[in-house]
């Protein structure tokens, strides 16, 4: 794949294209451009600066690093040195070389990922490059890239600059460093910056380290401290790039490919620069161009033997200079030829003198050279269009209702054939725009005239029913250096490429973190007590795939004052910024979360909870609602995704919750009735004077639950489990022994330091007991523990 | 259960001790057995109250509820019913009585809690359940109720048996105008002698002071009972006394309206709450005097017309088991009719004297009690 001058305005619905945005630059300094477009690049307050500019680095960090399949492991540094700001970003990457550094870190714009249908964090901002530049900007600094790659040796230092004259970059100094890390690449940007978005810049970094499980990530600021280790080993899986889809292209993309293309012909170029688009799927894109490009021509119906035209005699009178016979046969023939057909456009006719002729000349040997034969073929088609009018009553008849006066399809039907018949192009090629336009010529006089009227949806009718009947024209499509230079037709061929039915690109070049590592990465940055992740299949948006992914965590140490805490990621990038303006939140806003079992105060709005919603959307192109790429545009088809994501992880949370609560009740009930209950029984002995009580049996069956006891006679303990609940239950039961009880046939028995310890693992039904007895010699004290039932549901009276 | 059995109401304080005890040995014997502790109540409501054919008065039917401590609140009711048993085992013991609200407010000194009652509703609800559960009337557990009871005027002398010695003493000639005071434990009473013809028992103070005043006691020879709105099981345990012990007809004189109805059909069948004493405390022979809707029609009286609560009512009365009959079905649907209630005292809108004169004779006669 080619590469191409990279574009800003993609997927973000403004349509200006950097080509377009450098265009206009070109005769203003680099500085000025970037003063004027500071807000799209994110750089439009000190406290945001340096959000973008650590997010631009990091991102660029992991990139790197999980391009060469290593494990990331990323030092972030702000440092307050008075004036300025100073940020150090350090990944262990491969490290660059110095012919690497200027393009990597110093053109403005510069990057293969701006255009590649591949999924990938570059997508978010325009480059580190940009930050660069700030910096430079802000506090006249150089940026110091440090850089050690694998091959060994000492590490580089360079210092870099823009020349804002000529957008080019400048290394400065170039000499020999010592750095201890063994590869990797550093950072340094001194700019103007103040740390007022600390909470974004924090929870840029937290979310990062969630959504990167695989990632290692140390911040240090002024403030505060921090570090994330990494919780899994394993590197995201690497994403395929995948060719545009000829849906997701936008005009100024399409130009660049067209230009930098090496097919000749349309098809080529579609063929080999798009996915999803074979040699039949090209033919159909060029002949929507087609249409679109030269136009349809409509085609008539030839006039019958009773009819006053006579193809015969008018090709007869036309030719000159031939033998009659062979006049005579050819005549014939092509009458012959055109009376067989139901219809005919101008091209056919042509084409079937064209054929005629070439027989007759064989049968007869005299040639029919051109001339002749384009005088035979005018006539051929002043034969066949005679009776045009009677074929637009037809036409207009068909294509309006029964209700309509038949004068007023009458009077539109001549009119029209009138427009027809002195049309400049004689051959009746009209796009669809002009044919509309016919009609709604012939319309309004129509109306104006014969006192008729004819609605936009019969006029749109009899449109359609034109362009039904006339076809597409054999022209040859123009090659692609023609469509190249023609920036209208390239518009044309880009609407006939998102008029054609074709196939959804595939899914292998997106890469969602997965459910595991959603989980993964909750569980790492938030103790909760539940966890659940939902990553929805594939889907596609315009020419772009994309899945979406949702976590959720609750209740344990997360905050329970207020909202859910939400957190919104684009490809692994989290978005901290235009909240309110994110499809994402408008998703969670618009569930009604009760029905999950949160709090949702009026059933809609952010659910009021401790708990952390995550949701993340991977795509080839991400749709946002702006340049600065901080909120997800609202798209219908990937808001139901969202929607149906968080409601796949939120029925998982709502099993959990509703288990919870009945655990809680039966908690609360326990506790409440194993209060009153010995209080009741010791009133009890003494009112009726007898022995204290035990409540633990009436207890366990009060509870539904599972009573373990022991019972020891002489050598002989019995370990009785009554299952007092509705439901079969399953569990490990583990007898610890002082002394020794010897083999046992349904019980493993393992000693360990004197102590011996029985295992049995019994099923017992529901309101069944079962009995594990086994024998010790002499005195022994015992112990019991009981694993796999609740702690709720299991009393020990042991 | 007290329902299947005549209640002894002679039953002497250590034998209503026993009862207590024993049923604090059943909950005991729960426990002991592993089982969860439970008292069985019948269900205290007019679809569960069933016609005793033998003894002629409403009883519980065959529906119970448990009290079990298998809830929260179950097991919250059965450590107050432990408290409680306790407490009135005690008092019988040291031979002292108290009232329920004097329970009520007793729970509070006690140490656990969770065994004080939360409103006095709940402390007269489960001296209820034990005097059915423990078969042994409340009378017998020495608990009375707090308001004193009703009065008896008329020509009967009797011999009561105080705490300070008995006294003896004629209903009309010991007694100043608002007549003998009916004790709480009426079977302390002795009857010994009488001069009266029948029994007349009277919702309203003021229509008891007006027949008191007309001398409509002495004139008829009639013992004259205030039953003082819905009366105390003391009030009709001591008439059914009358007509049981003494041969006396009894007949019964409210308001016209749906309430006083009620007032009778307690009298007469036994109320809905204490169905299980229906045999120590109705009088299934009671007649209804007035005021019936047919009265407010015959005689034109003043009247007010029917609040949608008294509609309900009667509406609830036609499905009592109670008022099944053809007298109470044609009343209730005139009355439904008419759409309007009368009280006693609406009679005086014919004079002072009407009632004595006029309207209790002419009612008596035809009811054959003169």
């Amino acid at each position: 794949m080619t590469s191409f001058q990279s574009q800003l305005g993609e997927g973000g619905g403004s349509g200006a294209t950097a080509e377009e945005l450098a265009e206009g630059q070109r005769s203003i300094s680099i500085a000025e451009f970037f003063e004027k477009n500071k807000q799209m690049l994110g750089f439009d307050s000190d406290a945001k600066a340096l959000v973008t500019a650590v997010k631009e680095a990091v991102d660029n960090a992991l990139d790197a690093t999980e391009e060469a399949s290593i494990l990331p492991d990323v030092y972030v540094e702000i440092e307050d040195r008075g004036d300025y700001y100073r940020l150090v970003v350090e990944d262990n990457g491969p490290g660059i070389t110095r012919e690497q550094v200027p393009k990597v870190f110093g053109k403005l714009l510069y990057g293969s990922r701006f255009h590649v249908r591949e999924q990938n964090r570059g997508q978010q901002g325009i480059g580190i490059s940009a930050a660069v530049l700030y910096a430079q900007l802000t506090s006249g600094k150089p940026a110091k890239v440090t850089s050690k790659t694998e091959t060994g040796g000492d590490a580089r230092y360079f210092e870099l600059t823009i020349d804002t004259d000529t957008n080019e970059p400048e290394i400065d100094v170039d000499e020999s460093a010592s750095w201890e890390r063994p590869h990797g690449t550093r950072i340094e940007l001194e700019m103007e910056a103040n740390m007022r978005a600390r909470r974004q810049l924090h929870d840029y970094i937290q979310y990062t380290a969630v959504v990167n499980p695989h990632a290692r990530i140390e911040f240090h600021e002024p403030a505060d401290s921090f570090k994330f280790e990494r919780a899994t080993d394993e590197l995201p899986p690497e994403t395929e790039e995948i060719r545009p889809h000829p849906h997701g292209v936008e005009l100024g993309t399409l130009l660049k490919m067209l230009d930098a293309t090496d097919s000749y012909s349309i098809s080529g170029f579609l063929q080999g620069e798009f996915t999803r688009v074979g040699a039949k799927t090209a033919e159909g894109v060029c002949d929507s161009f087609r249409d679109r490009h030269f136009g349809r021509e409509v085609a008539w119906r030839p006039p019958e033997a009773h009819e006053e035209a006579d193809p015969e005699a008018a090709v007869r009178e036309a030719v000159a200079n031939k033998s009659s016979e062979a006049t005579a046969a050819f005549a014939a023939a092509v009458a012959e030829a055109v009376a067989a057909e139901e219809r005919l456009a101008h091209s056919e006719v042509v084409a079937v003198v064209d054929s005629t002729a070439a027989d007759v000349a064989e049968e007869f040997d005299e040639t029919f050279g051109e001339t002749v034969r384009e005088k035979a073929a005018a006539a051929a088609w002043s034969a066949v269009t005679d009776e045009r009018a009677a074929d637009c009553y037809e036409l207009v008849d068909g294509a309006t209702t029964t209700r309509k006066d038949d004068a007023a399809v009458e009077g539109l039907a001549t009119r029209l054939a009138e427009t027809f018949g002195s049309q400049d192009d004689g051959r009746n090629r009209v796009t669809r725009e002009e044919l509309r336009a016919f009609v709604d010529r012939a319309a309004d006089a129509a109306e104006e005239y014969d006192d008729a009227t004819f609605g936009d949806t019969a006029r749109e009718n009899v449109t359609d029913a034109f362009w039904e009947r006339a076809r597409t024209v054999p022209d040859e499509v123009p090659s692609v250096s023609a469509v190249a230079d023609d920036r209208d037709a390239a518009a044309r061929l880009l609407e006939a490429m998102r008029a054609t039915d074709i196939l959804s690109p595939p899914t292998g070049c997106l890469a969602p973190i997965s459910e595991e590592l959603v989980e993964a990465g909750l569980r790492k940055e938030y103790d909760a007590d539940f966890y659940a992740a939902a990553t929805r299949d594939a889907e596609v948006h315009g020419g772009d795939p994309f899945v979406v992914e949702a976590g959720i965590a609750y209740g344990g140490d997360i905050d329970d004052d207020g909202d859910v805490e939400l957190l919104r990621f684009a490809n692994r990038v989290p978005l901290v910024y235009q909240r309110g303006a994110c499809a994402t939140v408008d998703v969670v806003k618009e569930i009604n979360w009760r029905n999950y079992g949160l709090d949702q105060p009026g059933g809609t709005g952010i659910p009021n909870d401790p708990a952390v919603l995550l949701i993340h959307v991977a795509s080839t192109n991400v749709p946002f609602t702006s340049e600065s790429k901080d909120a997800v545009a609202n798209i219908p088809e990937i808001e139901s995704e969202i929607e149906l994501a968080l409601r796949e992880a939120a029925r998982e949370l709502k099993s959990y919750l509703n288990k919870r609560r009945s655990l809680e009740k039966r908690r609360r009930k326990q506790n409440v009735i194993a209060d009153i209950l010995p209080e009741m029984a010791e009133k009890l002995a003494e009112v009726t004077g007898r022995e204290p009580l035990d409540v633990d049996d009436s207890l366990a069956r009060i509870m539904n639950n599972v009573l373990v006891e022991r019972t020891v006679d002489g050598s002989t303990v019995e370990l009785s489990v009554h299952n007092y609940d509705d439901t079969g239950v399953s569990g490990e039961i583990t007898e610890i022994v002082t002394a020794d009880p010897g083999d046992h046939e349904e019980a493993t028995v393992v000693e360990m330091d004197g102590e011996w310890f029985l295992k049995w693992a019994p099923e017992v039904a529901a309101g069944e007991t079962a009995t594990l007895r086994y024998e010790v010699d002499g005195d022994a004290e015992f112990d019991v523990s009981v694993e796999g039932i609740e702690a709720e549901r299991l009393t020990i009276d042991a | 259960m007290s329902t299947d059995r005549d209640t002894d109401a002679d039953l002497n304080e250590e034998e209503a001790r026993e009862q207590l005890i024993d049923l604090a040995a059943q909950f005991y014997d729960q426990f002991a057995d592993g089982d969860v502790p439970r008292m069985e109540i019948p269900t205290r409501t007019k679809s569960n109250i069933v016609f005793d054919e033998e003894e002629n008065v409403w009883v519980y039917g065959d529906r119970h509820s448990t009290r079990s401590a298998n809830s929260v609140n179950g097991a919250r009711k059965l450590l107050k019913a432990t408290y409680t048993i306790e407490f009135l085992a005690k008092q019988l013991e040291a031979g002292r009585s108290s009232t329920l609200r004097e329970l009520y407010y007793l729970s509070e000194s006690w140490d656990e809690e969770r065994a004080q009652f939360n409103d006095q509703d709940e402390s007269n609800q489960l001296v209820e359940d034990l005097e059915i559960v423990a078969e042994v009337t409340r009378e017998d557990f020495h608990m009375r109720p707090e308001e004193s009871g009703a009065t008896v005027m008329g020509p009967l002398y009797l011999r009561e048996q105080t705490r300070r010695g008995e006294r003896e003493i004629h209903c009309q000639k010991d007694v100043g105008e608002g007549g003998y005071q009916i004790p709480n434990n009426p079977d302390t009473i002795e009857f010994l002698e009488d001069d009266a013809d029948f029994v007349l028992c009277v919702e309203t103070g003021g229509m008891r002071d007006r027949l008191v005043e007309n001398g409509f006691d002495e004139e008829y020879n009639v013992i004259v009972v205030h039953l003082k709105g819905q009366p105390a099981r003391a009030t009709r345990r001591l008439t059914k006394r009358l007509h049981d012990e003494l041969g006396l007809p009894v007949v019964v004189f409210t308001d016209g309206d749906p309430w006083s109805y009620r007032i009778y059909g307690s009298v007469a069948y036994g109320s809905i709450k204490s169905a299980h004493l229906s045999e120590y405390l109705a009088t299934p022979e009671a007649e209804f005097v007035g005021i019936r809707p047919q009265d407010i029609v015959d005689y034109d009286l003043p009247t007010d017309p029917l609040a949608d609560s008294d509609v309900n009512a009667l509406e609830s009365e036609l499905d009592d088991p109670r008022f099944q009959d053809d007298f109470w079905t044609e009343q209730i649907e005139l009355q439904l009719d008419i759409g309007k209630k009368a009280e006693q005292q609406a009679l005086a809108s014919r004079g002072l004297d009407f009632v004595t004169d006029t309207y209790l004779p002419e009612r008596l006669e035809e009811m054959d009690v003169l």
